[in-house]
């Protein structure tokens, strides 16, 4: 039933019976009144008056009370629902009601229903509630992120949410860059794009193809392209949208395709596996039983494959360098111990050649950022030229100390044949090597130009000093930790990742 | 009497499955590890390696990336699976001589428990590497 008109009819009933009821009050004093009138009595009159007025106010007392009684009951309802102060109010008490308990209880119930609605939008906000009512939002089947002005996340599809495996409810209200951990292939990453739209215009959109996103522990990365709106001046508070398109089945095929590089490496190195594996079964079984000259050639031979087996890796990391794909992780590593330990694996073949190495550790070097694998190679690659080119004489050395401006220096100096100063220019140049020493000494002009491109990508300068028929000696800095994490304002985090090379990370928020 | 007792609870071998398909890297591992007391078993087929160390009765799997009939990193995922190995007690060790993209190496490293390059290492030290696998 109509609830309005079902009110109507209900208080009409009331007006009528209020009506009715005063003039037979009325009508009943003024016939006592009369009637006592006709005994000309002044006392009568009086009393039979008073006697009328105190049933008058009576009689309109209790009417009152009865009509503004729902009035009053639906007053107690509004303060109810207000805010209230320090005392809860009380609901109304509408059975007690005697007149118009219908109609109160109609209206209560209204105004409950309102309050909730208010209330609910008050809480919930009133667009989320909308989005996440809205039926485009929730049945798009593609990964859908809506962000607020802040870069907060304001609604996400359950389809966004299954796929970056998290609920819709862990996900809103929190900045996009914790959630979404994306990588890009290029520097042009969604932040980048993000900032530069809000500072320039109203509305973009953009969109990015091969977005990495690290989800989680233990869990493989996915793979998508990836769609973005922006609207700045969006009347429902929506700046930005994110669609996702994954690919993961087909990049991640993609990615495990491997290069020609990266197949040779693999055939070269399964054959230097084996050798180093039968090398070392002689070195066990053979060792103090043969002849001095059987050792001395399988010294030569194990220094051979350890050779082969730098040379392979140079290959593959020179490949990384040119696809910009050399990733550097730094740590906070003690110097010295990883110059020592580079050092004793190098002994073996400067002892093959009749040099000596000569090591001199600074002591109380500060911890260096390094990333141990590549700045070993680095020492290898210098000290395995200082052999080579040192052949005259017999000591190469190897020092490191911190110099004047606070960097760790590390030189390695031979005593042979020299470097002209007309080549001096070229000689961290890929494949270049000094002509004139071609015929006699073998090599292929990548150690240096390899270590010039990791000690750059650690920050540091790479060096070289040269008398012709005295000798060479090579120097580069490193720099120590505390100094690059300030550099690179990460110091809370114990790995810095150098973005120079590989994958772009979004986001400085990327740690968590 | 104590002490032998403890010695014997020291000296409990520790099985390794090495999932290798280049026979003569497996010889080689084999030799060096069970010289080195552990107990050694090679698979060199990918699905027969994957319902191997599916039994869980493995301390440590040598992983190699190029396998017939599975991709090392396809057994990665199965076995890092919860649903379907749950709670895999071997640490899995990644030998491999294959090279990968750094993110996709990463991507191989944050799964598994360590990852070594075959040719950087002699069989000698990857013994001296897996007894400091806890």
């Amino acid at each position: 039933m109509d609830q309005l008109a079902a009110t109507k009819k209900v208080f009409r009933h009331h007006i009528w019976l209020t009506l009715f009821l005063e003039n037979i009050i009325l009508g009943l004093s003024l016939y006592l009144t009369i009637n006592y009138l006709n005994f000309q009595l002044y006392l009568d009159f009086v009393i039979s008056g008073a006697v009328a007025l105190v049933f008058i106010t009576l009689v309109a007392f209790f009417l009152a009370n009865y009509v503004i009684q729902p009035l009053s009951s639906i007053r107690q309802a509004i303060l109810h629902l207000s805010p209230s102060g320090t005392e809860p109010i009380k609901s109304p008490d509408i059975k007690s009601l005697v007149v118009g308990q219908e109609l109160v209880t109609n209206l209560i119930g209204q105004l409950y229903e309102i309050a909730k609605i208010g209330h609910q939008s008050a809480v919930a906000d009133g667009t989320r509630s909308t989005l996440s009512q809205n039926f485009i939002a929730n049945s798009l089947p593609l990964p859908l992120f809506i962000l607020e002005n802040n870069e907060e996340i304001k609604f996400v599809n359950k389809v966004a949410a299954d796929y970056i495996g998290l609920k819709a409810d862990d996900v809103i209200g929190k900045n996009v860059y914790m959630i979404l951990d994306m990588s890009f292939p290029t520097e042009d990453t969604f932040d980048v794009w993000l900032k530069e739209v809000k500072q320039k215009t109203a509305i973009s959109t953009k969109s990015w193809e091969r977005v990495r996103l690290n989800v989680r522990d233990n869990h493989p990365t996915l793979l998508f392209d990836l769609a973005a709106y922006y609207n700045q001046g969006n009347s429902d508070g929506i700046s930005t949208m994110l669609i996702l398109f994954d690919h993961t089945k087909q990049y991640s095929q993609d990615d495990q395709a491997v290069s020609f590089v990266a197949l040779s490496v693999h055939e070269l190195r399964t054959p230097l596996t084996l050798l180093r594996g039968y090398i070392e079964v002689f070195e066990e079984e053979l060792r103090g039983k043969v002849p001095q000259d059987i050792e001395n050639f399988l010294d030569k031979m194990q220094a051979a494959s350890e050779q082969l087996t730098a040379f392979v890796n140079n290959i593959l990391n020179v490949a990384r360098v040119d696809d910009d794909q050399l990733e550097l992780k730094l740590l906070p590593e003690d110097w010295g111990t990883i110059l020592f330990n580079a050092i004793e694996g190098l002994k073996l073949q400067a002892k093959v050649r009749g040099i000596t190495l000569e090591l001199n550790i600074s002591p109380n070097l500060p911890k260096v950022g390094v990333d141990r694998l590549s700045i070993q190679e680095v020492v290898n690659n210098l000290v395995d030229n200082a052999i080579k080119y040192g052949n005259q004489s017999k000591t190469v050395k190897i020092a490191t100390k911190l110099n004047g401006e606070g960097l760790v220096e590390t030189t390695v100096e031979d005593f042979g044949v020299g470097i002209p100063s007309s080549v001096m220019p070229n000689l961290f140049t890929k494949f270049y090597r000094d002509h004139r020493n071609r015929a006699q000494i073998g090599g292929t002009g990548l150690g240096l130009y390899l270590s010039k491109a990791i000690i750059t990508a650690h920050g540091g300068n790479i060096w070289v000093r040269s008398d012709e028929g005295k000798g060479s000696i090579f120097g580069f800095t490193l720099i120590p930790y505390d100094q690059l994490s300030k550099e690179l304002r990460a110091e809370d985090n114990n790995q810095l990742i150098r973005s120079a090379h590989g994958w772009i990370k979004n986001h400085s928020y990327y740690r968590r | 009497m104590e002490s032998e007792e403890h010695k014997i609870e020291v000296k409990k071998v520790r099985k390794v499955l090495c999932i290798e398909d280049e026979y003569f890297i497996g010889e080689l591992y084999q030799r060096a590890l069970t010289k080195a007391g552990y107990a050694f078993t090679v698979v060199a087929d990918g699905v027969k390696a994957l319902n191997e160390a599916q039994t869980d009765k493995y301390d440590i799997i040598l992983l190699d990336l190029m396998i017939p009939n599975l991709t090392g990193i396809e057994i990665l995922r199965a076995l890092r699976d919860n649903k379907k190995t749950p709670h895999l007690k071997a640490k899995i060790i990644i030998t491999t001589n294959l090279e990968q993209r750094e993110d996709v190496k990463a991507d191989i490293e944050k799964q598994a428990d360590a990852y070594l390059v075959k040719a950087d290492l002699t069989p000698k030290e990857l013994v001296e590497f897996l007894n400091n696998v806890q």
